[in-house]
């Protein structure tokens, strides 16, 4: 038989036919229907390829998983949907103000009851030592004091708790002095 | 005769495709039926893992179920499912390299144990099979990123040459010129055809 073009076809030609026979040029594809030789290497190509395919899909391990689908939705959980996150955004949204408001609150400069009784205390206090300090810049003569009777509405064990006299106070003085010489 | 019955399957694919997509459970359910297999084969063909391969099914179905909707044409039904397991693949893959690098074990260890668990009881088999896919893996790491897919979806998943571009989104000739340069490879490592015909045999 006399071949339409005599030479074989090469590797590539060989790929390109295995591939797609149209990708041949038009004397190659001739020659492809017309030479038994070439015909069998592209036949072989193509059957080790097919039994390449076909070794490897007896060769995956048997699919033991069930495939499932997700459970069907519901169209009431579609609508509830539709509502939850502008309902969520909305608590958010009043959470975050009442924290909001609440901090504000906390940094204003309102007394507590405690702050408020310690401060009439002071106020007390400093009234206390106004009227002693006057006491001791202008204190009465002892003949005055006598015509008077008035003790300056304090009595003596106040005075002696706010006014120590020294005796008394030597031991602490005598404990300072310890303390220091310890030191 | 083939063509005439794969028309047939197309239409009967396209039909439950339609239903599906207009809400019909059970219409899906078949076509996972029809597919569930082919999907996982695919997807083993690229983790080499059958509890992956398996999961990484379920999670294609899942997609596809959810994002029916989408899809506009449903004679493509099938080339839109091969997409969406390419991607989840190469989704996988990705995160299993990334997190290769922070194990302390190494990835072929790894999968070598999982490997251990899906060989079955026939030992003999096993040690076949195995042998089967290390050359498998062998040949295909000769192979760009490009050229393993489209070699893998043309010899081992049966798709023809338009599906293959539709599935990657890329033209037919683009598709050819990587098969080209494939086989160009795989034809050099002939003795990879001897081997594993000897093995099967």
């Amino acid at each position: 038989m006399k071949l339409h073009n005599q030479a074989h076809l090469n590797g590539e030609q060989i790929i390109r036919a295995v591939i797609d026979e149209k990708e041949l040029a038009g004397a190659d594809r001739q020659h492809l229907l017309e030479c038994q030789l070439c015909n069998k290497k592209v036949a072989w190509f193509k059957d080790e390829l097919q039994e390449l395919g076909k070794n490897a899909g007896l060769s995956v391990p048997p699919l033991t998983k069930n495939i499932t689908l997700p459970r069907e939705e519901r169209t009431p959980v579609s609508h509830k949907s539709s509502w939850l996150p502008s309902f969520g955004v909305a608590a958010m949204a009043g959470l975050v103000l009442f924290f909001y408001f609440l901090g504000m609150e906390s940094m204003s400069p309102r007394l507590t009851p405690f702050q408020s009784s310690s401060s009439e205390a002071l106020v007390e206090d400093e009234y206390l030592m106004e009227k002693i300090f006057q006491m001791v810049e202008n204190p009465l003569s002892d003949e005055l004091y006598e015509i008077t009777g008035d003790n300056g509405g304090f009595d003596e064990e106040f005075l002696q708790f706010v006014v120590p006299d020294i005796q008394e106070d030597f031991q602490s003085e005598n404990f300072i002095q310890g303390g220091i010489n310890q030191c | 005769m083939a063509t005439e019955k794969n028309k047939n399957m197309s239409l009967e694919i396209a039909a439950l495709a339609d239903s599906a997509r207009d809400g019909n459970r059970w219409s899906f359910q078949e076509l996972m039926s029809m597919f569930q297999e082919d999907i996982y084969r695919l997807v083993y063909y690229r983790t080499f893992s059958q509890m992956d391969a398996e999961d990484i099914t379920q999670e294609v179905f899942v997609q596809a179920y959810r994002k029916l909707k989408s899809l506009n044409d449903t004679q493509k039904f099938r080339a839109w499912l091969y997409t969406i397991a390419v991607n989840r693949c190469n989704d996988f893959l990705r995160k299993k390299k990334y997190l290769s690098l922070l194990r302390m074990r190494s990835v072929q260890e790894q999968e070598f144990m999982e490997e251990g668990k899906g060989m079955g009881n026939n030992y003999n088999d096993s040690i076949v099979k195995k042998r089967f896919w290390e050359q498998v893996r062998s040949l295909l790491d000769k192979l760009s990123v490009m050229e393993r897919e489209v070699f893998t979806l043309r010899f081992m998943d049966h798709r023809n040459i338009n599906e293959i571009a539709v599935i990657l989104d890329k033209s037919e000739s683009t598709v050819k010129t990587h098969l080209y340069r494939a086989l160009n490879k795989v034809r050099k490592d002939a003795v990879f055809f001897q081997e594993f015909r000897e093995s099967m045999s």
